[in-house]
């Protein structure tokens, strides 16, 4: 009967995941698992027989003795449970003296007994944490944690309590060694970088993402209390099996299960607080500002003031009006809430999980943020040998943003000095003379908006069936099907005295459907020979493809109401049909892994794949990526018996191989042309233009070797955990553009024409302290990783231009290192600038940069540019401490990077930059005057002046900043409510706590976000850092959890 | 066990069901391979008008005014006029390397064109013909590069990666021999400007392969060579030419494709304009700031109506009202104080410039530092009265115009020696007639003036005819006269400080290097990456 209901809703979850596809793929896919169902589903039998009640007694406590109250009993396979009271005694009626009972409680192990051992059961709870079982998910599989010999972070559900994370990348900062995750922008909705053990290659830095088992998932789209744990595969040992992608790391993700034979818990949790903006700077007074513009005019030669005293002085009466970046923002609500309920009863579990998310945006006008609904049901099924996981998770992601673009209404709203004021008394919004045409207030209250919506469905169904004991086979077949859409209206906003917003009144539409499918089928192969060879084996195929289509359609002039067309609409040559932006891509693979281990003591494994991609051409498409991993359990051996007893564990590991990265565009091996409207016009109408793609036939994946040695210790008999990795990882064949010369004419597609090294070390601490009065843990993790590019395409340089200064791709040096002049202090009187080198064409004047003349050839050019440090993030490192007193507990959460080089220019650096920026700030008052010769800035100077072009226009080390820092992320006090109030209550736990998060910085540049960063996860510069972004949000917040 | 093995043979079997499913054979949906684009001669169109987009672009056009005395480029640095106007520059900048990788990216256009043409099927005429439009815009990039570079490399053919790796510079007179003789092929094989119909409007013509010879043939100062080709276009052997009745009406929407208008770059008004005049006009017109504003300088070199230069005797020039009796091209180009500015509704109103002038809103004012005009100055020529949002237009902006024909004939002409009454008449004075004047001391021959006194007349007339249009900056260069006049301040109106430059503003303090600055660096990224390539004297 009970087969029956739940073969129905599996086969509705298949079938649901079956809609979602319309590739070929799907129907074998289909007819595998099937076929598993039908060949093995009707198998099981339910023995059950009738016998007197036999009531059982028991005491449960925790390891050092304590009580342990509101433990659930339940008796296995039924629904019959009960609980521990005030002194952790139970009583409970069962069925027979076969009857299993199973002891729960949060936190803690679970942990069987069966009732034939006796009727007074005395149980010991351990604290989870302290699991010797616990259970690491490597690539298709888990492992026992201590027969993991490759180079995995395992970062479990309670990295992600209790904070105010909007996703789960957010959530992963600081907690695994070496895994640097930047925020670059802390607006809603907003992506993050993430970088396992730094830059690799000089392409595409990206890791794999691997949702419970399934390529191609959103992590942000995850609800992150939804997530169980999250596995970074680092070394090649770990990651081989996931070939041709690996070599940037692979993230695995496994989402919460209920667990078995468990009555029904609730749990609810919500986070509410407010997100206050920072600026980490602000303009000088009015006033101040009107005399150090006239200082300004004077050093350039100007014979009339800007500011005359007399309106100098009123401004100072005046006072000073509010900084427009002030005005545009306020304090924003942020709601994170949760509600989950699990279960499970002998055969079965369930989980299913609404979450809900509302980071409201700090600018003003309409609500404007992001909202995200996230949707889970998980459930396992096991009949005998047969064993289905099924997972549907929902989620919906609104973001609703201003029409306009958000560094643009930054910086507008940083330039202006504080005697212009932004909106009048009737309203009117103002334009000045820094701002003629519009300001961000206008178009914030009135200027439209765009809408996101995006509806993300991912599915996975995994059969599992085992042949024997030692012998299963496994399906998977899962996927993600997701749709985004973006709605801009941009409405008209007209200002005062001049200057209109919007004036072409856009609608535009614009959305993407995207399907990923994997299908995979393995065998798995586990057994123990004469109780110490450990032997473990896995084979498998798999075909992973991703396809996309989108459309969009953009339309002028229309209805300054409801955005409808009118008569003047017309519909913009940039809109675009589903064929023209479509995209597919496909992997088929082979892969396998072989474990073997002797008491624990001698490990080996072996992991492969082969992998065959649509992006390469068919005569080389195809390419293996093997591994190899030793692993040396010390302190198993007998003669290290004494010390394991004494101190602890230790464990050495080793692996090599080969990872592969083959993120390049699609179909790159072919020459492609494409058209496009209006490229020209002839008797005034357009005409289409057509360009080219040249093709690399050639083209084929990276090839990383990684070498991975690691040590484990553990001290105090497991109260103080270490481990440390170094690992050294070579890249060849990078793929990346050659250096093309202007000459050639056009851009070439990636070549395999690149190597680089990156070498690095990771070590991460964990202490845990359980005293009779408080618990407390404290975790650290420092890693650092150094790259150096080995050749790019045989002795090409490539320098990209970064405003003022550049980045160097060059051989022997850090990927994409700055070059600039190196300064040499200022020029502190007219003596010293007799004979000096200056930049050609130059005249210079005391208070200007001094450079130094690198070649000696008594002039500043091209030739006497240094190379500065690396940008990535080094010495990146994370500190969580825990303790717990009586019902109190506080977590404190310190994240930062010990070592950067940061650059900063516009008009944060520069006064009155390009005479776009009106206003100085007050980090910027420490300039060259001649009782400040030792500034930390040169003297001012109009732009356009020789000295404003010697100063500001060269790209010099002044441009460079340290950008080390320390931040305390987050901290939360929380109190639980004790267990005997609770019971009154008739609930099983309550704690509440506030939460704050960015609350502090230490940092040595002052004036910006220190984790700002001017480039992607690829190190692509993307615009230089000009700290024109969205204010950095400090977080305050208050919490409940209940649990039911 | 036995059970076990039964089932173990299902799983080749689903192996094989789940394996041969994803093709990985997979083409691209949106765009053609090589085998699939040479078709048809629409899609050789497309390429062609993918070079022609790239012969010029309005930012240049404009800016490059801001590189010579004309004009001062006072907010950022567009297109590198603010810091090769100033002399303060290297061969990193921005513009120089844009300016050479766009060129040689024409160059790649035409010549992929050009070795894939033959496999097009169709209409052989037309063929000819794209083929002739190919080899003029070759020809027009070369000419470009050569004549900021100097020697600069040759590409009669499009070049493997590791040819354009190593290739070095031809020099200038390979160059230009080049191009000469490619306009003379394409000259032959292309239609007059009579024989296209009015979809074809724009397109190169042989008159428009003649004018650009013309003008490869003035940069050289190969005179008599001037005068031959000018004439076959005065003649009209290379289609119908002839100056366009109204001065400030040329630059109107209402008459594009006028007989003037012997090459232009084109736009079409929604779907491929041009915003530059949003930086230049004056604010109460639209615009939203000012980035490029007409020097005194300029200003200054308009005639007064009798003919006269304002400096001279019986000019009748007022310093207090200085914009009286004067060129009346000034009114149709510049936009000084009290203005008469025309509305896109045809009405008339003064513009205020001078400060403390307005009457009403007073945003056009000269303020030291502001976003006004830096130099008591805007720009009206151009400016579009059906312009869309954000000054944006569509407006064709014209390369070469029929004026410059007779200008180029002018000074041909008088460097031969040859300059009298009737040439005078069929160039200067044509346009000056044709720009308004009735004085016979403008627009009669004054035959007291020597070769030296036309020169200075002709070469003026060549900057206030064709001011603001992106020609002072090649004709200063090709007189050597940039260091003469590029060297020192750059003015605005009497708006300042009496006892500095007698009141007139001082903008921009300008260095010309004559051992150097005659030719641009070749850009510093290019020299890395090919060491064949030498460097210019000087950089």
């Amino acid at each position: 009967m009970k087969t029956k209901t739940t073969l129905k809703i599996l086969l509705s979850s298949g079938l649901n995941l079956i809609t979602l596809s319309n590739s070929k793929l799907s129907k074998p896919g289909l007819i595998c698992l099937l076929m598993l169902f039908l060949s093995f589903g009707n198998s099981f039998a339910n023995t059950n027989y009738f016998q007197e009640p036999i009531v059982v007694t028991g005491t449960i406590a925790d390891i050092k003795g304590g009580s342990l109250p509101g433990v659930s009993i339940l008796e296995k396979g039924t629904s019959n449970s009960a609980q521990t009271d005030l002194d952790g005694n139970f009583t409970i009626k069962v069925a027979s003296s076969q009857s299993v009972l199973v002891f729960s409680y949060i936190g803690m192990r679970t942990v069987e007994k069966s009732v034939s051992n006796g009727t007074n059961i005395k149980v010991t709870l351990e604290d989870d944490a302290t699991n010797l079982e616990e259970v690491v998910v490597i690539g298709y599989g888990t492992q026992k944690k201590t027969k993991v010999i490759g180079a995995i972070d395992q970062v479990t559900s309670n990295a992600f309590k209790g904070r105010a994370n909007v996703n789960a990348t957010q959530a992963l900062q600081g907690k695994a060694p070496s895994l640097t995750i930047q925020q670059t922008n802390s607006e809603p909705g907003a992506g993050l970088n993430i970088n396992i053990r730094g830059i690799g290659t000089l392409g595409n830095n990206s890791p794999l993402i691997v949702i419970d088992g399934i390529v191609g998932g959103d992590i942000n789209s995850l609800n992150p209390s939804d997530i169980e744990s999250v596995s970074v595969l680092k070394d090649a040992g770990s990651a081989a099996i996931y070939g041709s992608r690996a070599s940037n790391g692979v993230v695995l993700i496994t989402t919460k299960k209920g667990s078995k034979s468990s009555p029904m818990t609730v749990q609810y949790n919500t986070l509410v607080g407010f997100n206050n903006p920072k600026f980490f700077t602000a303009p000088v007074h009015g006033y101040e500002n009107a005399m150090l513009r006239n200082e300004a005019a004077y050093n350039s030669g100007q014979s009339t003031a800007v500011f005359t005293a007399d309106q100098i002085r009123q401004f100072k009466e005046n006072g000073d009006t509010e900084w427009f970046a002030k005005e545009i923002v306020k304090p924003a609500m942020q709601q994170n809430h949760n509600l989950t309920v699990s279960g499970g009863n002998e055969n079965s579990t369930y989980l299913v999980s609404l979450g809900y998310v509302n980071q409201a945006s700090n600018f003003v006008g309409p609500d404007k943020g992001m909202e995200r609904y996230n949707y889970r049901i998980n459930l396992t099924n096991e009949y005998g040998k047969f064993k289905l996981t099924s997972t549907i998770a929902y989620a919906k992601q609104k973001i609703t943003d201003h029409s306009s673009n958000t560094s643009t209404l930054m910086v507008d709203a940083y330039r202006v000095p504080l005697y212009y004021r932004q909106k009048d008394e009737n309203g009117n919004y103002l334009t000045n003379d820094i701002l003629q045409q519009f300001n961000s207030l206008g178009i914030l209250e009135q200027g439209g908006y765009r809408k996101y919506d995006n509806d993300d469905i991912f599915g996975a169904l995994n059969a599992e069936f085992k042949l024997t004991d030692y012998l299963k086979v496994k399906g998977v077949f899962g996927g993600r099907l997701y749709a985004n859409s973006v709605y801009t209206r941009v409405k008209e906003v007209n200002f005062t005295p001049g200057g209109i917003y919007g004036a072409d009144r856009d609608t535009n539409d614009e959305s993407r459907k995207s399907l990923d499918l994997n299908t995979q089928f393995m065998v798995e192969f586990n057994k123990v020979f004469a109780e110490k060879h450990t032997v473990g084996a896995l084979v498998g195929y798999s075909n992973e493809n991703h396809q996309d289509r989108g459309t969009g359609i953009f339309k002028k002039y229309t209805d300054p109401d409801l955005g409808i067309p009118g008569t003047d609409t017309v519909l913009g040559p940039n809109s675009y049909n589903s064929n023209q932006s479509s995209s597919r891509n496909s992997l088929n693979s082979v892969f396998g892994r072989a474990t073997y281990d002797f008491k624990d003591t001698y490990f080996a494994e072996f992991s492969f794949r082969y992998d065959g991609s649509s992006k390469f051409r068919k005569e080389i498409r195809w390419g293996f990526f093997p591994s190899a991993t030793l692993g040396y359990g010390i302190t198993n051996e007998s003669f290290m018996s004494d010390y394991k007893d004494k101190v602890g564990n230790i464990k050495l590991k080793a692996s090599y191989g080969v990872l592969g990265n083959q993120n390049v565009g699609n179909y790159q091996f072919q020459t492609t042309y494409n058209t496009f409207p209006n490229a020209y016009g002839f008797g005034n109408t357009g005409v289409s233009g057509a360009g080219f793609n040249f093709a690399n036939p050639d083209l084929q994946w990276e090839k990383a070797s990684t070498l991975n040695l690691a040590l484990e210790a553990d001290f105090f008999k497991g109260a103080l955990g270490i481990t440390f990795d170094y690992f050294d990882k070579v890249t060849r064949d990078i793929l990346l553009p050659p250096q093309v010369p202007g000459v050639y004419g056009t851009g070439l597609p990636d070549f395999n024409a690149g190597k680089v090294g990156n070498r690095g070390w990771e070590i991460s601490a964990t202490y845990r302290h359980s005293g009779k009065l408080f618990n407390h843990s404290l975790t650290m993790t420092l890693g650092d990783t150094k790259n150096k590019v080995l050749n790019y395409n045989n002795g090409d340089q490539r320098l990209t231009t970064l405003e003022e200064m550049q980045v160097l791709l060059r051989e022997g040096l850090p990927f994409n290192s700055y070059v600039g002049l190196k300064r040499d202090g200022y020029f502190q009187s007219w003596e010293e600038i007799q004979g000096a080198a200056v930049p050609a064409g130059t005249t210079v004047q005391p208070g200007d940069n001094r450079y130094v003349d690198l070649n000696k050839d008594g002039k500043i050019d091209d030739k006497d540019k240094f190379i500065f440090g690396n940008p990535f993030p080094r010495y990146t490192f994370g500190a969580t401490y825990n303790i717990e007193y009586k019902g109190f507990d506080m977590s404190v959460f310190i994240q930062g990077v010990g070592k950067r080089t940061m650059m900063i220019r516009g008009e944060l650096v520069e006064p009155f930059h390009y005479n776009y920026g009106m206003t100085m700030y007050t980090h910027q008052l420490d300039y060259w005057t001649p009782q400040n010769p030792d500034a930390r800035y040169p003297r001012l100077a109009n732009n356009g002046t020789a000295s404003n072009n010697n100063n500001f226009r060269n790209g010099s080390d002044m441009y460079l900043f340290n950008g080390a820092y320390a931040r305390l992320k987050n901290i939360q006090i929380g109190y639980s409510l004790p267990d005997n109030v609770l019971k009154d209550m008739g609930i099983k736990g309550f704690r509440m706590y506030v939460s704050g998060q960015n609350l502090v910085t230490l940092s040595k540049v002052g004036f910006v976000d220190p984790e700002l960063s001017e480039f992607n996860n690829s190190m692509s510069p993307t615009g230089a850092n000009s700290g024109r972004s969205y204010p950095t949000q400090v977080y305050y917040g208050l919490g409940l959890d209940v649990t039911f | 066990m036995k059970n076990i093995l039964k089932q173990l043979k299902f799983i080749p079997v689903l192996l094989l069901l789940v394996v041969g499913c994803e093709d990985l054979d997979l083409a691209p949906e949106n765009a053609f391979t090589d085998a699939t684009y040479w078709t048809s001669v629409d899609k050789a169109q497309m390429v062609l008008n993918t070079a022609y987009s790239q012969m010029s672009r309005s930012s240049w056009f404009f800016y490059n005014e801001g590189l010579s005395d004309n004009a001062y480029n006072g907010r950022g640095d567009n297109e590198g006029a603010a810091s090769i106007a100033a002399g303060i520059y290297n061969p990193s900048l921005g513009r120089i390397k844009d300016e050479w990788n766009s060129r040689y990216s024409g160059i790649k256009t035409c010549n992929v064109l050009l070795e894939n043409i033959g496999r097009v099927p169709g209409d052989a005429v037309i063929i000819k013909r794209i083929i002739a439009e190919a080899r003029f815009l070759r020809a027009y990039q070369h000419f470009q590069l050569t004549t900021w570079f100097g020697d600069v490399p040759l590409l009669s053919k499009d070049p493997s990666l590791a040819e354009a790796k190593t290739i070095s510079r031809s020099s200038h007179a390979d160059v230009i021999n080049f191009v000469l003789s490619e306009l003379d092929a394409a000259m032959a094989d292309l239609p007059k400007n009579s024989e296209y119909g009015a979809a074809d409007k724009g397109r190169i013509t042989s008159g428009a392969a003649l004018a650009l010879k013309a003008r490869v043939l003035l940069y050289e100062g190969r005179w008599a060579d001037v005068v031959t080709a000018t004439e076959q276009l005065m003649a009209g052997t290379y289609g119908t030419y002839s100056l366009f009745a109204s001065y400030e009406g040329l630059f109107l929407p209402q008459n594009e494709y006028s007989n003037e208008d012997i090459l232009s770059l084109q736009y079409v008004p929604q779907y491929r304009m041009w915003p530059e005049m949003f930086d230049m006009a004056p604010l109460s017109a639209g615009a939203r700031l000012n980035a490029l504003a007409p020097t005194q300088e300029l200003v200054d070199s308009y005639i007064m109506t009798n003919g006269k230069k304002i400096g001279e005797d019986g000019s009748g020039f007022n310093e207090a009202d200085p914009y009286v009796n004067r060129d009346p091209r000034l009114t149709a180009t510049v936009v000084y104080h009290l203005h008469p500015w025309k509305n896109e509704d045809g009405t008339v109103r003064p513009i205020y410039i001078k400060p403390g002038s307005s009457v009403g809103s007073n945003i056009d004012e000269y303020v030291p530092g502001s976003s006004s005009t830096s130099t008591g100055y805007y720009l009206r020529k151009y400016f579009d009265p059906q312009h869309l949002t954000s000054l944006q237009s569509g407006l064709n902006l014209m390369l070469i115009r029929y004026a410059d024909v007779l200008l180029m004939n002018a000074e041909a002409k008088n460097e031969l020696n040859q300059m009298d009454a009737t040439v005078w008449g069929q160039t200067i004075g044509a346009l000056r007639t044709r720009a308004g004047f009735t004085d016979p001391g403008a627009v009669t021959f004054d035959t007291s003036l020597s070769q030296t006194g036309l020169r200075e007349v002709i070469r003026n007339e060549r900057r206030t005819e064709l001011a603001m249009e992106g020609m002072r900056i090649f004709d200063i260069r090709r007189w050597k006269t940039a260091e003469d006049v590029l060297n020192g301040w750059a003015h605005g109106a009497q708006y300042g400080v009496q006892s500095i430059d007698n009141g007139y503003l001082r903008v921009n303090l300008r260095a010309f290097d004559p051992g150097k600055h005659y030719l641009w660096p070749i850009p510093r990224d290019e020299r890395l990456i090919n060491t064949n390539l030498s460097q210019n004297p000087g950089w």
